[in-house]
């Protein structure tokens, strides 16, 4: 079994992977975009590698181009001296809130890694066959955790976006990459990027109408020491 | 049950003209939605002629239904099926949102004349005609490829709509509920991919026919339950929804608690009807849920101070009728007849619901302009200077508690009658508990608006119109009890 499994699929999986933590959990907002750009294009050569040409095209148009530019365009274009919440997110997080966060991404990983095992005996591409959709398991896990976890609502939508590329890694993983799944998938693709553009816009208006980059009954804005 | 939806072979192809009304129904909100943000319409008169052709496509469509029976489109683009069909169930869906819609759209010039909105307005019509065209495919639709399509898009051509009064607590409220709808559609996405890879098919039909009771399908059925109860607010999960409807501008409220709320929720029945046959645990919970959504929804509105708040809550708890007839709709061992009755009672609710709560987020929303604020307080004395907006709302909290003649009343007595067949007497007292609820929160607001020793007498008129439109939905919301065969027939697949 061990032997099967290919050292270019590893490394990119594990590629994949090192991106997604560093995205989800990079406090520096743009180098965090820089990455989630990486990791679409990362996601990309996984579809390729999948033979999924056309989705590998649609995610570097939709998910590294469009999706990422969009993060990046918007946090050039956010004030960052004036306002409370600049480039770098400086927002605290009490240890309970990461305990009980932290807890959920293992809990969940399990529950993903059980389900798919034992659910779905004969997956398309079998988990420990393929390391991509491993990795894709983690991923999700991760990225439902970040999304919890953060308050700054551009690590959320990062960690939607990374989260979404797992779900459809995933997918793929279950169902293959017949031409409707790839269908599905695109679909999903063009969705991630429409709600993400929409959230960072509506994210640019949230700072310069209030100061804030979070949702107000979730953190209490802490000045920063200057 | 799963005939009821259409989702059957037929033997019938489509007259042409029935694809010219079908391609009409599907694209022309969207064009003139376009052309709306052009033009940017302030009058009356363009808005409704431009609904005209879209209300004609839909009864012609209609109309072919009853004549031929079910209607079916079929296309294979690259090795990808996709499958629209029209039953009795969507024809109807179709009907109402079109007439709503098309009531909300005329309602809209002369609110936005008054209430000098900023200038983000001219995304309000692109948004609306492509909300439009999506909940028209959500009804049409025979696959999980165009379903999750259509619901996409509709979740955030909806999300667009709401943040466009562009208060900061609406970007907040918008925000969440952006959020929240993302993280839906995953877990729906995740469902479907379930699905997909245990069963092979997209398609409905052939879903239905290939898919058994195992634990995948039931994982399957329960993402796609959470991410749908997410976006239709379904008790537990109903947060975001009082605080998106209070900051958004009144159309957008109204189509939203009207529409977009009930699609999710067609497609949730319509899915674990395939899914989850003659199951016990998931419809009970949800029933459940559904008594305590009655609840809980009619003590916070009756404890409300503002009117939005109020019609808001009040929707958390008419939703809950919709889901103490799950059971009775999906549950195992429930005889013919009163799961017809639920069937029909289930369908008659959600469309009066619709009705009424468009004409009273409508009705409130005039009484807000004409004040000047949104708390119940500054009803004061309007018995006097507004009658007319408060005989529209107070002709919508009739259907909404469920009194004779509206269709409040023959859906909740149709749901009754079931409930009492199958002797679940829990879900009775629900039903009749969520009755006075409705009473005393309407009757609340009564109270303020009849108090005449308030001094007040600066009000501002409405454009002409306004009150019109929402008295007319009112009116639907009565006629549709009254005359509640032409429905049913349509909802038992008669007519051909």
């Amino acid at each position: 079994m061990i032997a099967s499994i290919d050292t270019v699929e590893s490394g990119l999986a594990v590629c994949l992977l090192m991106t997604a933590i560093g995205c989800l959990f990079d406090r520096h907002l743009l180098r965090a975009c820089w990455l989630l750009v990486l990791f679409a294009l990362l996601m990309s050569a996984a579809w390729w590698y999948l033979n999924a040409p056309w989705l590998a095209l649609v995610e570097v148009i939709l998910g590294s181009a469009l999706t990422g530019g969009g993060f990046i365009y918007v946090l050039r274009t956010l004030p960052s001296q004036r306002l409370s919440m600049p480039r770098y997110d400086r927002m605290r997080v009490e240890w309970p809130h990461r305990l009980t966060k932290g807890l959920l991404i293992i809990a969940w990983s399990i529950m993903l890694g059980v389900a798919t095992q034992f659910l779905l005996p004969d997956m398309a591409l079998s988990l420990t066959a393929h390391p991509l959709i491993l990795s894709s398991v983690v991923i999700v896990s991760l990225g439902m955790g970040a999304f919890a976890l953060h308050h700054h609502l551009m690590r959320r939508l990062m960690a939607f976006n990374v989260l979404g590329s797992g779900v459809f890694l995933m997918l793929a993983g279950m169902a293959g990459t017949s031409p409707s799944a790839q269908a599905l998938i695109t679909v999903g693709l063009l969705i991630a990027w429409l709600g993400s553009l929409l959230g960072v816009l509506l994210l640019r208006q949230l700072v310069h109408q209030e100061g804030s980059a979070a949702l107000n009954d979730e953190y209490a804005p802490v000045r920063p020491p200057s | 049950m799963i005939w009821r939806f259409g989702l059957y072979d037929n033997t019938f192809d489509p007259l042409w003209m029935t694809d010219w009304a079908f391609a009409a129904v599907l694209l022309l909100p969207m064009v003139f939605g376009a052309l709306g943000a052009v033009f940017r319409p302030s009058r009356l008169l363009p808005v409704a002629l431009a609904c005209l052709p879209i209300l004609l496509a839909g009864g012609v469509m209609v109309l072919d239904y009853q004549q031929v029976g079910l209607l079916r489109w079929q296309w294979e683009v690259a090795g990808i099926e996709l499958t629209l069909r029209l039953s009795g169930l969507s024809a109807l869906m179709l009907l109402i949102t079109q007439w709503t819609a098309a009531a909300v759209a005329v309602y809209t010039p002369g609110y936005l004349r008054l209430t000098l909105p900023n200038a983000s307005v001219r995304w309000l019509w692109p948004l609306m005609g492509l909300l439009v065209s999506a909940l028209s495919l959500i009804w049409l639709a025979a696959d999980l490829l165009i379903l999750y399509a259509a619901l996409e898009s509709m979740g955030l051509a909806a999300v667009g709509m709401l943040l466009l009064s562009g208060k900061s607590a609406a970007l907040q409220a918008g925000m969440r509920y952006l959020l929240l709808a993302l993280v839906g559609s995953l877990a729906f996405l995740l469902g479907v991919a379930l699905l997909m890879s245990q069963w092979g098919t997209l398609d409905l039909i052939a879903l239905e026919a290939r898919v058994e009771p195992e634990p995948l399908t039931w994982v399957a059925a329960a993402l796609i339950g959470a991410g749908l109860a997410l976006k239709a607010a379904l008790f537990p999960l109903h947060g975001w929804l009082t605080p998106v409807h209070e900051n958004a501008w009144t159309p957008v409220s109204a189509l939203h608690a009207a529409l977009v709320i009930k699609a999710s929720l067609y497609i949730l029945m319509m899915l674990w009807g395939i899914l989850l046959p003659e199951t016990l645990f998931a419809p009970r919970l949800v029933a459940w849920l559904g008594m305590l959504a009655i609840v809980w929804g009619g003590l916070v509105a009756w404890r409300a101070d503002s009117l939005k708040t109020l019609i808001a809550s009040s929707t958390v708890g008419q939703l809950g009728y919709l889901m103490v007839a799950f059971p009775l709709v999906l549950g195992p061992n429930i005889a013919p007849l009163p799961l017809s009755l639920a069937w029909d009672g289930f369908w008659l609710h959600l469309m009066g619901h619709a009705l009424a709560k468009a004409a009273m987020f409508m009705a409130a929303g005039n009484l807000i302009i004409a004040t000047g604020e949104s708390s119940l307080k500054a009803l004061a004395g309007t018995s006097r200077r507004l009658p007319l907006s408060l005989l529209i709302f107070g002709m919508a909290a009739v259907t909404l508690m469920g009194l004779p003649p509206s269709a409040g009343f023959t859906a909740k007595w149709l749901l009754l009658q079931s409930m009492v067949l199958t002797q679940q007497w829990l879900a009775v007292a629900a039903l009749l508990a969520g009755t006075l609820l409705t009473a005393a929160y309407v009757f609340r607001v009564f109270r303020y608006s009849f108090d005449e020793t308030a001094p007040r007498h600066d009000y501002q008129p409405l454009a002409p119109g306004m009150d019109a439109v929402a008295l007319c939905l009112a009116v639907a919301a009565f006629a549709l009890g009254l005359l509640a065969h032409f429905p049913l027939g349509l909802l038992h697949g008669g007519g051909a």
